[in-house]
């Protein structure tokens, strides 16, 4: 039974074992195959290694550093608030999150106090970056199991949201909108109304994407008890975000260590549930790769309603706090997660009193997230290999860093 | 000479090109497409003599085997190590000797057959007869060959099982 | 080559010397190569014996060639005035082109039966003949004609108008209709089975050419609409219907790349492997019981022998590129293809065991009776049978869900990674070219051929009116336009499904073949028998299964109306955009 789970496929894999034992003698080659860096599944530039026996994956070896930019060791040459742009292109995806992690730490370090609205602002951004961010992943997910339709429909829910940003910061991906001490400029008059506008549009439109692609039957069968994460190992592993809720564990910073003003609104934590459930199809096993997937959808809706609550005590005042010209980071040591879009984004920041820390020290959830592809791709078949590093739903910015 | 027979020489000369393709190709893909060519090749001349069936089946058949064919090349040979077809002596003098007789019996058979063989113009040997005869005349070997190839379906079978554990 | 158009190609800039040498050089050939066809045609007027055939042979070569020459001349000449006239055209030509693609369909039908029925006309019924201009000019332009049916009965219901004819029945020249000389000419060569082969021939290479062209355009934008876009809109002015031909335009400009390491010769032949059989296959697929190139009395299973070789030709361009994707590729394409002939093959023996033919055009003629005799309404077993083809052939067309062979977010693009420019293109040539024969083969063999829903019989007395009665007769009632729309009818749903679904996995693709379809197609062939020899035609129960699976069938397409309707009217938009330049106050 522990071996089944371990590898995924129970019935696929005793088949292929059995058919090896029998047909020794026709002994095929193994193949020695790049998936990437250039390869349309691998979400940018990872390369993968696969050991594979015809279509049967032995072994996935990931190569990274193909994006390394050296962003840590620019940290310690620009002040903090130079660094901000640098974080959004850390996670491109969700760069509102990476600015926020940043600016806490620091702000932490500092001794800051945020003034109320940027609070909210703050948070209708991360949130907001946090739907745009899932919406790519739901969409790419839904190429890599050669759905193209949804992934046009994402990225049409994706522009409103990034009209949005536009015109509240003027970018469109990389915004550098949330800074030291709170947020670069004010939220533009009749945001709030536009922001109701799309969210009374876009809320029901997640049940149609799910009646779309989510139980779609064949896209039901490529993923559901594929990649199965057990709780231990995703613990062991240190997943977290969707990924680590998809194997049933209940551990979302925002609601665990509520950090910013999370404490404040009422959401659930969406987790992996297993077959059979309402609204679960059901062939899906805790922590396969149908779960990690239907993770993201439903907290896009949670998402949805943390907006509207932030939307409705969005207080007014000042934007920003009084933030020094000459900032120094005071000597000491600070670590801050944020629950990113992909998982806890840490910061470790030293200082030692002078205008650029000391040390700066990121810790990109998909990093970590990207450790168990070696263990989950063992014995699955090349399609499941796509399945499954799409909905670990690694971004290759924050993993090289 | 008519235009049947300029195409039939043409036709003739082209499949005994590929099969010596076939036989001399020392790469397993190419060999085998060369092994198409001699046999598309036949059913071409099968449809030349009106026999639109027998050209038809000839390429069915023949272009899935090739097919087989070429994915056991792919998945039994080595292009890393650019393994190489050889020939050894002995099995040369074996292989000569087979065409040889193969050859005199052919050659018997010909100057055997008494008069021009005229082909036909007009089909007057169409599907249905063919399904006819098989059913009634030669209903014996017809059911001898779908035993034979029963046996053959269910020894693979067997063959590929998985191994009881 | 963003922006490149036809128009830009139309007008590409020539240098100074280059325009006049290449004007002056086309016309001076046009004319040569015109003056040849003249000479030719003089000979073939007169030449005995196997001569009269190379001058026939020589004029149409010449003729054409020198049509090309003196028309590049013209172009190049006016490259800026024709480019600007071309744009503004543009949508005339669009749609003259598909209304004349249509037409070509139906015109040779209709000709060579005016021309047969002269030919049995002056040497009776069942007799074969040469007929001299003088015969067809006295036949002229008013010919009524009757239908293939008519005369394949031995009734010969025409007499020709009597003051014309002398004493042998042979007509008198220079009576008939003023335009009869110049049609006698023009339908003098059509009684000659060479002529019509290489008609034939040029009608299939031009057919399949447009085909892909217009279906690779009409794919980008059916997915362009599905997926909330346009689609191509800039090349060629309206909706973008030059598209195809400016990516031709620019797949042939393309190096022709191969790999160092790849087996050369078998890379460089694939394509053609790939190609050619789904160009031959056309020749058995009837466009309607007057049109097809040859009528062979295996028509089926010819066809079903060109798939299978057409097959070929990707794994070996799998195999030849040196490239571990592409062989992958190859792989999944050779086991699903030897996979999924099974049962289609099964799925086609039910059409075949009912009708009792291999013969294409017999079984299209059985389904004449309107939309309650086509063929899948017949039985329950027919119907299964229908679906059953249809996605077997999806899966032989490595079509979505099945397209595991090019499976691009797998295989980067499967067998076809390694291929560039001209050779990458006649793939998809062979894919298109091949999608809309199994969706004409489903049409014939289940969906009543080249017959509309409406009764043939209904306009059978047009069948001996004028010319244009029986141009009508062959738009509502039966005709090769029949086909090609349900042609593409079928390849509009191969294209619905293939920008809805996901990709089946591989193992799936096997398990949905060989514990699924095969079973469920071996349950449908034997309950066909059956069905064939327990239920009599005419009995209650057939009449019933007809009915209901008549009502089956037309529900399931209303059904399906009646979904993207309601899903229309429901659709929900965002009102306006968000963009910060329409906010109010900015």
């Amino acid at each position: 039974m522990e071996d089944k789970v371990v590898h995924g496929q129970p019935d696929l894999l005793t088949d292929f074992d059995r058919q090896r034992v029998a047909a020794d003698d026709l002994r095929t080659e193994e193949l020695l195959i790049n998936m990437g860096p250039q390869h349309p599944s691998t979400h940018g530039v990872l390369r993968l290694m696969l050991r594979t026996d015809g279509e049967l994956v032995l072994e996935a070896i990931p190569h990274i550093g193909y994006l390394h930019r050296c962003a840590e060791k620019i940290g310690e040459n620009v002040t903090p608030v130079q660094f901000v742009p640098y974080t959004d292109r850390l996670d491109y995806l969700a760069g509102m999150n990476n600015n926020h992690g940043y600016s806490l730490a620091i702000e932490k370090l500092c001794g800051l106090e945020v003034p109320e609205r940027a609070r909210y602002i703050r948070v209708l951004m991360c949130e907001l970056n946090r739907i745009a961010s899932h919406l790519v992943s739901f969409g790419c997910y839904g190429l890599d199991m050669g759905a193209f339709t949804p992934f046009l429909y994402a990225f049409r829910e994706r522009e409103y949201i990034l009209d949005l940003f536009e015109a509240t910061c003027g970018q469109r991906l990389t915004y550098n909108y949330l800074s030291i001490g709170g947020v670069t400029q004010d939220l533009p008059g009749g945001f709030a109304d536009k922001l109701a506008h799309f969210l009374d549009y876009f809320e029901p439109k997640i049940d149609e994407y799910n009646n779309l692609l989510s139980y779609n039957y064949i896209f039901v069968k490529r993923t559901a008890g594929v990649g199965v994460v057990s709780a231990a190992d995703a613990l062991a592993y240190g997943l977290t975000g969707p990924c680590l809720r998809a194997s049933g564990v209940k551990w979302d910073l925002r609601r665990c260590v509520p950090y910013e003003i999370y404490d404040r609104f009422e959401f659930d934590i969406p987790i992996g549930i297993a077959g059979g459930a309402i609204g679960v199809p059901r062939e899906v096993v805790v922590g396969d790769s149908w779960s990690r997937y239907f993770v993201r959808m439903q907290e896009m809706k949670q998402s949805v309603r943390i907006l509207r609550q932030a939307l409705q005590q969005l207080p007014a005042g000042e934007f920003r706090a009084k933030v020094p010209a000459a900032l120094k980071v005071p000597a000491g040591e600070v670590y801050l997660e944020v629950e990113g879009a992909r998982g806890q984004l840490g910061y470790l920041i030293v200082g030692d009193g002078k205008k650029t820390p000391r040390r700066v020290k990121i810790r990109g959830p998909s990093f970590c997230n990207l450790s168990i592809a070696t263990h989950v791709c063992r014995r699955v078949l090349i399609a499941d290999v796509a399945a499954i590093l799409g909905s670990i739903d690694v971004v290759m910015g924050e993993v090289d860093r | 000479m008519t235009g049947e027979a300029i195409a039939f020489y043409l036709l003739a000369a082209v499949v005994t090109a590929f099969a010596l393709g076939c036989v001399l190709a020392s790469n397993i893909v190419r060999m085998a497409l060369c092994l198409l060519g001699t046999l598309g090749g036949v059913a071409l001349l099968y449809f030349l003599m009106a026999a639109n069936f027998l050209g038809a089946i000839q390429l069915i058949v023949y272009a899935g085997g090739t097919l087989i064919v070429i994915v056991f090349g792919v998945m039994l040979t080595s292009r890393a190590y650019g393994t190489k077809l050889r020939v050894r002596p002995l099995e040369m003098i074996g292989a000569a000797v087979v065409t040889l007789a193969l050859l005199a019996g052919l050659t018997a058979i010909l100057v055997r057959t008494a008069g021009p063989v005229v082909s036909p113009s007009t089909p007057d040997f169409g599907v249905a007869q063919i399904g006819t005869e098989l059913l009634s005349t030669y209903l014996v070997p017809f059911e001898v060959i779908s035993v034979l190839l029963l046996a053959v379906m269910i020894g693979a079978a067997y063959l590929v099982q998985p191994e009881k554990k | 080559m963003a922006n490149f158009t036809v128009e830009d190609a139309l007008r590409s800039r020539w240098s100074a010397s280059a325009k006049p040498r290449a004007v002056r050089t086309f016309a001076v050939l046009g004319i040569v190569l015109a003056v040849a066809a003249l000479g030719l045609g003089y000979l073939a007027s007169s030449a005995p014996g196997a001569g009269y055939w190379l001058a026939v042979l020589g004029t149409a070569l010449a003729g054409v060639a020198a049509m090309t020459c003196l028309g590049a001349a013209f172009v190049i000449q006016f490259s800026r005035l024709v480019g600007t006239w071309l744009f503004r055209l543009a949508f005339l030509i669009f749609v003259g082109g598909l209304v004349g693609i249509a037409l070509l369909a139906w015109v040779p039908a209709l000709l060579y039966e005016q021309v047969d029925a002269a030919v049995a006309d002056h040497y009776g019924a069942g007799a074969t003949g040469v007929l001299t201009v003088a015969d067809l000019e006295a036949v002229g332009w008013a010919l009524p004609t009757d239908s293939i049916e008519v005369r394949r009965q031995g009734a010969v219901g025409w007499a020709p108008p009597t003051d014309s004819i002398d004493g042998r029945g042979k007509a008198v020249v220079g009576s008939a209709h003023p335009t009869a000389s110049f049609l006698a000419y023009a339908l003098w060569p059509l009684q000659f089975r060479l002529t019509r082969d290489i008609l034939a021939l040029v009608g299939v290479v031009g057919f399949v050419s447009l085909l892909a062209m217009f279906t690779i355009w009409w794919e980008r934008k059916v997915a362009g609409r599905m997926q909330s876009r346009l689609g191509p809109m800039r090349v060629g002015g309206w909706h973008g219907w030059a598209q195809s031909m400016a990516d031709g335009i620019k797949l042939l400009q393309k190096e022709d790349i191969y790999l160092e390491g790849a087996d050369r010769p078998l890379f460089k032949l694939a394509p053609y492997i790939a190609f050619m059989p789904a160009l031959a296959l056309f020749l058995a697929l009837p466009f309607s019981a007057a049109w097809i190139c040859r009528d062979l009395d295996i028509g089926l299973l010819f066809i079903l022998a060109l798939a299978g070789i057409g097959v070929l030709g990707v794994i070996v361009a799998g195999w030849a590129s040196n490239n571990k994707w592409s062989l992958l590729g190859a792989m999944r394409e050779a086991c699903q293809m030897i996979s999924y002939e099974i049962p289609l093959g099964f799925a086609l023996l039910v059409p075949v065991m009912t009708t009792g033919t291999l013969r294409l055009t017999a079984i299209g003629e059985l389904q004449a009776g309107g939309f309650h005799t086509w063929l899948a309404f017949q039985s329950p077993f027919t119907l299964a049978a229908a679906v059953l083809f249809f996605t077997a052939t999806l899966a032989a067309c490595k079509r979505a869900p099945f397209d595991l062979p090019e499976a691009e977010s797998e295989l980067v693009a499967g067998v076809y990674t390694e291929y560039s420019g001209f050779r990458w293109s006649l793939f998809f040539f062979a894919e298109y070219a091949e999608m809309f024969a199994v969706g004409a083969l489903a049409a014939i063999l289940f969906f009543g051929a080249w017959y509309s829903p409406l009764p043939a019989n209904w306009g059978a007395a047009w069948l001996h009116g004028p010319l244009w009665q029986r141009a009508l007769y062959g738009i509502l009632f039966n005709g090769p336009l029949w086909l090609i729309f349900k042609g593409f009818f079928f390849l509009f749903v191969q294209i619905w499904l293939r920008w809805t679904l996901p990709r089946i996995r591989l193992d799936q693709v096997m398990y949905a073949c060989v514990q699924v379809m095969l079973p469920l197609s071996m349950l449908v062939l034997l309950g066909a028998t059956f069905w064939a020899l327990l239920v009599p035609h005419g009995s209650m129960l057939a009449v019933v299964a007809n009915l209901a699976c008549t009502a089956l069938g037309v529900g399931a397409v209303l059904a399906i109306i009646g979904i993207v309707f309601y899903g229309y009217s429901n659709r929900r938009q965002l009102v306006g955009t968000l963009a910060i330049e329409h906010w109010p106050g900015s």
